[in-house]
C-alpha cells in the first residue's frame, strides 16, 4: 500500500504555504516530517484530514496497484495535544469506541487487554478523562487510534510533552505496529526523528523532500538536515 | 514625563486599532474582500484610529453619562424627600464606594502589562502620566454632566463645580492609602478581586445612598461641603505622595502576574475549566444504551447540573409563580381583569421568556468544549452516519429536557387563563398550550441546528464564526422586540405553532444534508 501525494498546493491568502507537493509513502515506514517552525507541518496534516480544503492536487490510496482517494477512515490522526472526550471514563470511551467501530476492528480483544496494552494502570481505567494526566490522555488517544486501525496514522509533535518513560514505551509501540501502517510522524526535534524513523522527510519552502541517509554516519546526516534546511531558506 | 505618556498612548493605540480591524475582519462577506496586508494599509489605519478616538472620547463622557444617570438621577426621581439634600446624600456615598471599587491605579490590565513589562517602559513614569491622565478624565467626564443634572435638581453652580474635584480627590486619596499599605505592610491591591473590607465599605454605601433619602435623613449641603474640601485639602498630599512613591515596579510585577493578570490572560481557560466542572460523576451515572445513545445519554446524565437539575429548579419555579398567579388573581380583581387581558394578548411576550429558560445554547457550547471539540479529531466520529446518529440523540435529549419547564408554562398559563374569567372561544386553552411548547420545540431546535450547521468553534474553543454570533444576536433581539408585541393570543398562537413547525422541518432536513459537511473543527 502506498500513500501518493500529487501536486497538492495550499495557499492562504497570497503566502504558498504549500507549492505543490509530490510524495509517496509506504507501508511499514515511520516517516519523520522535520521542517522548521511554521514551515507548514500542521497545515500539511490538516490537508490530509480533510480539516482544511487543499486548493488543488489529490491524495490517492494505492493498493494492489489500484488507486482511489484518501477516504475518512484512511487516517488516524494523533494531535499533540490530547484531545478525548472529558466527561468519560477510561472504559467507557473504550466501550463506545469499540461498539461504534465493531464492523470494522479486527481481532478484537478485551477493554483490559487494551489498557494492558497501553500500560494504562488497573486504577485510572474508571477515572473520568477529565481527571486524567496529559501524558495518559495521550495514550488514550494514541490507543484508540492505533485500535481502529488506519492504513496512514498522523502523529504531530506526540513524544515532545511526555515523560522519557512514557516517550521511551511509546516509541516501542509504534515500531511494534509499523509492519500495517503508514506512519507519518512530525516533529522539530531531529535526534528523535532519528532514533525512531525510517525515513526523514524535510518539509521546507512548500515541498517535501526526502534526506539520502545512506552510508551517512549520524552526524553527517545531522549536518545534511540542517543544511538542507538553511539553505533551502536562503532562496 | 510627557514623552512616556504619548509612546504609551501611541502604543494602546496601535493593539486598539489592530482590535478594531481584527473585529472588522470578522465580519462575515466583508471577511473574504479584505486582505491580511490590511493591518498595513494606511487608509483603513486612519479609518480606525477615528474610531479608537471616538472610543476613547466615549470612554470619558459616555460611560459618566450613564453612570449618573443609572446610579444618581433615576434613583433621585424616586424619593419623595427633599431633593437637593438627596442629590447631596448620594452622590457623597457613591464617591466613596467607588473610590475602592475604581482606582485605575490598581486595575490590572492588559496594556499596563504591555507597557511596563514587555515594553520595558519606565514604571513610575509610565503610571504617573496615565494615573493623572485618568484622574483627569474623571473631572472633564463628570463635570458637564454634574452641573447639567445638579442644575436640574436645583443645586448651586459652585457645589457642582466642587463635585468631580471631589470624585478626583477621593480616588487620589483611596490610592494614596493603598500605595502606603503596600509600602509599610507589602499588601498588593487588586480592584478586581476586592477584599472584605472593601465589599464592606461598598456595600455600606451602597445602602447609606439609598437608604437615607428614603428615611428623610439625607446629609445637608453644608456637611458634604466639609467633607469634600478635607477629602480635596488632604488629596493634595495625596498627590505629593503617589508622585513620590518608588516601588512601582515592583508593586506591578506583583498585581500583574498575581492570579488576576492571569485570569486575563487565560480566560479562555478559566471558560474551559468552569464548562469542565460541569460534569458530575456517580454510580447512577452510566447507560445500558448501546453505541451512540449510550455516548449520548452518558453525557446529558454527567450534566445534569446545567440540564436536569436546572431544569427542575425552574419547574418549581414556575409552578410556584402559576399558583400565586392564581391566589393572587382571584383575591384582587383588578388583578384578575388585567391578567385576563394579558393573556389574551401578550403571548408573543412568552417567546421571549421561552427564549430564556432555554437550556439549547448551554447545552451545545458544554456540548463542543466537554465532547465535540475532542471527538471531531476522530475520523470515525466525523463520518456522516455518526453525526447524524448522534444529532438524532442529542434532538432527541434537549427537545425532551426542555420540554418539561414548557408544558409547566402551557398548563400553568391555560389555567390561569381559565381562573381569571376564560375565554370566548375554548379553542384558546389548547392555543396557549400548543404553542407555547412548540416555542419552547423551536428554540431546541434552533440552536442545535445551528450549532451544527455553523460549528463555530475551533479546537481552542474560540468562537471563529461571526455568522454564529450575528444568528445568536439577531435571535435574542427577535425575541426581546417580541415582548413589546401585543396580538391577539388566538391568532398568534396558530401563527407560533405554524411557524415553528415550518421552521423545524426545514431546520431538520437541512442539519441532515450539511451536517455532515458543516460539522467540523475551525481552523
Amino acid at each position: 500500500m502506498k500513500l501518493i501525494v500529487k501536486n497538492v498546493t495550499k495557499n492562504f491568502e497570497k503566502k504558498e504555504v504549500l507549492k505543490g507537493i509530490n510524495f509517496e509513502f509506504e507501508k511499514g515506514k515511520i516517516y519523520g516530517l522535520l521542517g522548521r517552525n511554521g514551515a507548514g507541518k500542521t497545515t500539511f496534516f490538516n490537508c490530509l484530514n480533510d480539516d482544511i480544503k487543499i486548493d488543488s492536487g489529490e491524495f490517492i490510496i494505492e493498493e494492489n496497484e489500484k488507486q482511489r482517494k484518501v477516504k475518512i477512515d484512511d487516517i488516524g490522526y494523533v494531535l499533540s495535544t490530547p484531545t478525548v472526550p472529558e466527561f468519560l471514563t477510561g472504559r467507557e470511551f473504550l466501550k463506545f469506541f469499540l461498539e461504534i467501530n465493531q464492523k470494522t476492528i479486527q481481532e478484537p480483544k478485551t477493554i483490559d487487554e487494551y489498557f494492558d496494552f497501553m500500560k494504562i494502570q488497573k486504577e485510572d481505567r474508571d477515572k473520568l478523562l477529565k481527571d486524567y494526566s496529559h501524558g495518559m490522555k495521550n495514550k488514550m488517544q494514541m490507543l484508540v487510534n492505533i485500535i481502529a486501525n488506519p492504513n496512514i496514522l498522523l502523529l504531530d509533535e506526540p513524544l515532545t510533552s511526555l515523560d522519557v518513560v512514557v516517550a521511551e514505551e511509546m516509541k516501542q509501540m509504534l515500531k511494534s505496529i509499523k509492519k500495517d501502517h503508514i506512519i507519518i510522524f512530525s516533529t522539530h526535534i531531529m535526534e528523535l526523528a532519528l532514533s525512531l524513523c525510517d525515513e526523514i522527510v524535510l518539509l521546507n519552502h512548500g515541498i517535501l523532500e526526502k534526506i539520502d541517509k545512506e552510508n551517512l554516519t549520524e552526524n553527517e546526516l545531522k549536518d545534511k538536515i540542517i543544511s538542507a534546511l538553511k539553505e533551502e531558506n536562503n532562496v | 514625563m510627557f514623552k512616556t505618556f504619548i509612546l504609551s498612548f501611541k502604543l494602546r493605540n496601535t493593539y486598539k486599532v489592530n482590535t478594531i480591524i481584527y473585529a472588522i475582519k470578522q465580519l462575515p462577506i466583508i471577511r473574504k474582500i479584505l486582505p491580511n496586508s490590511l493591518y498595513q494599509n494606511r487608509g483603513i489605519k486612519i479609518f480606525a484610529n477615528i474610531i479608537s478616538a471616538i472610543l476613547e472620547i466615549i470612554s470619558i463622557f459616555i460611560w459618566k453619562l450613564v453612570y449618573i444617570l443609572l446610579m444618581l438621577v433615576a434613583p433621585l426621581s424616586l424619593y419623595k424627600t427633599n431633593m437637593i439634600n438627596n442629590f447631596f446624600n448620594i452622590m457623597l456615598f457613591l464617591t466613596i464606594g467607588g473610590a475602592f471599587m475604581n482606582t485605575y491605579m490598581f486595575n490590572p490590565t492588559k496594556d499596563k502589562y504591555y507597557a511596563m513589562f514587555l515594553m520595558r517602559m519606565n514604571a513610575k513614569q509610565y503610571t504617573l502620566s496615565n494615573y493623572w491622565y485618568s484622574i483627569l478624565k474623571v473631572i472633564i467626564g463628570f463635570m458637564p454632566f454634574i452641573i447639567i443634572f445638579g442644575r436640574m435638581a436645583g443645586v448651586n453652580l459652585l457645589s457642582c463645580i466642587i463635585m468631580p474635584f471631589f470624585i478626583a480627590s477621593a480616588k487620589i486619596l483611596v490610592g494614596a492609602y493603598n500605595l502606603k499599605s503596600y509600602e509599610k505592610n507589602n499588601i498588593v491591591v487588586n480592584e478586581n478581586t476586592p477584599v472584605k473590607f472593601v465589599w464592606g465599605i461598598v456595600f455600606t454605601c451602597l445602602i447609606l445612598a439609598y437608604l437615607l433619602p428614603y428615611l428623610g435623613l439625607s446629609i445637608t449641603p453644608f456637611i458634604f461641603t466639609v467633607i469634600a474640601l478635607i477629602s480635596i485639602i488632604g488629596a493634595i498630599f495625596g498627590i505629593i505622595f503617589i508622585n513620590k512613591f518608588d516601588k512601582y515596579r515592583e508593586m506591578y510585577k506583583k498585581i500583574l502576574t498575581s492570579s488576576s493578570m492571569n485570569t486575563q490572560k487565560n480566560a479562555e481557560k478559566i471558560a474551559r475549566e468552569t464548562v469542565l466542572n460541569q460534569i458530575e460523576i456517580t454510580p447512577e451515572t452510566t447507560s445500558n444504551k448501546k453505541g451512540y445513545a449510550y455516548f449520548n445519554e452518558i453525557f446529558i446524565k454527567r450534566h445534569s447540573k446545567i440540564l436536569s437539575k436546572s431544569v427542575k429548579w425552574l419547574s418549581y419555579i414556575i409552578i410556584f409563580i402559576i399558583i400565586g398567579m392564581i391566589f393572587f388573581t382571584q383575591i384582587n380583581e383588578e388583578l384578575r381583569t388585567k391578567t385576563n387581558e394579558m393573556l389574551m394578548s401578550s403571548l408573543p411576550y412568552f417567546v421571549f421568556i421561552m427564549y430564556l429558560i432555554n437550556r439549547g445554547q448551554t447545552v451545545t457550547q458544554s456540548m463542543f468544549m466537554n465532547c465535540d471539540h475532542s471527538m471531531l479529531t476522530y475520523a470515525f466520529f466525523r463520518s456522516p452516519k455518526a453525526i447524524l446518529s448522534l444529532f438524532k440523540e442529542r434532538i432527541k435529549s434537549v427537545v425532551f429536557i426542555n420540554a418539561i419547564p414548557a408544558i409547566l408554562v402551557g398548563i400553568g398559563l391555560s389555567l390561569l387563563l381559565y381562573f381569571t374569567g376564560g375565554t370566548t372561544n375554548n379553542l384558546d386553552y389548547l392555543i396557549i398550550f400548543v404553542s407555547i411548547i412548540s416555542m419552547s420545540v423551536f428554540f431546541s431546535i434552533h440552536h442545535l441546528v445551528m450549532y451544527y450547521l455553523l460549528q463555530p468553534y475551533n479546537a481552542a474553543s474560540e468562537t471563529k464564526s461571526s455568522t454564529y454570533s450575528v444568528v445568536n444576536l439577531l435571535t435574542y433581539f427577535v425575541c426581546y422586540y417580541m415582548m413589546k408585541v401585543k396580538l391577539p393570543t388566538t391568532y398568534f398562537g396558530i401563527a407560533t405553532i405554524i411557524f415553528a413547525s415550518v421552521y423545524c422541518i426545514i431546520s431538520l432536513i437541512l442539519a441532515y444534508r450539511l451536517a455532515p459537511k458543516t460539522f467540523k473543527l475551525r481552523v
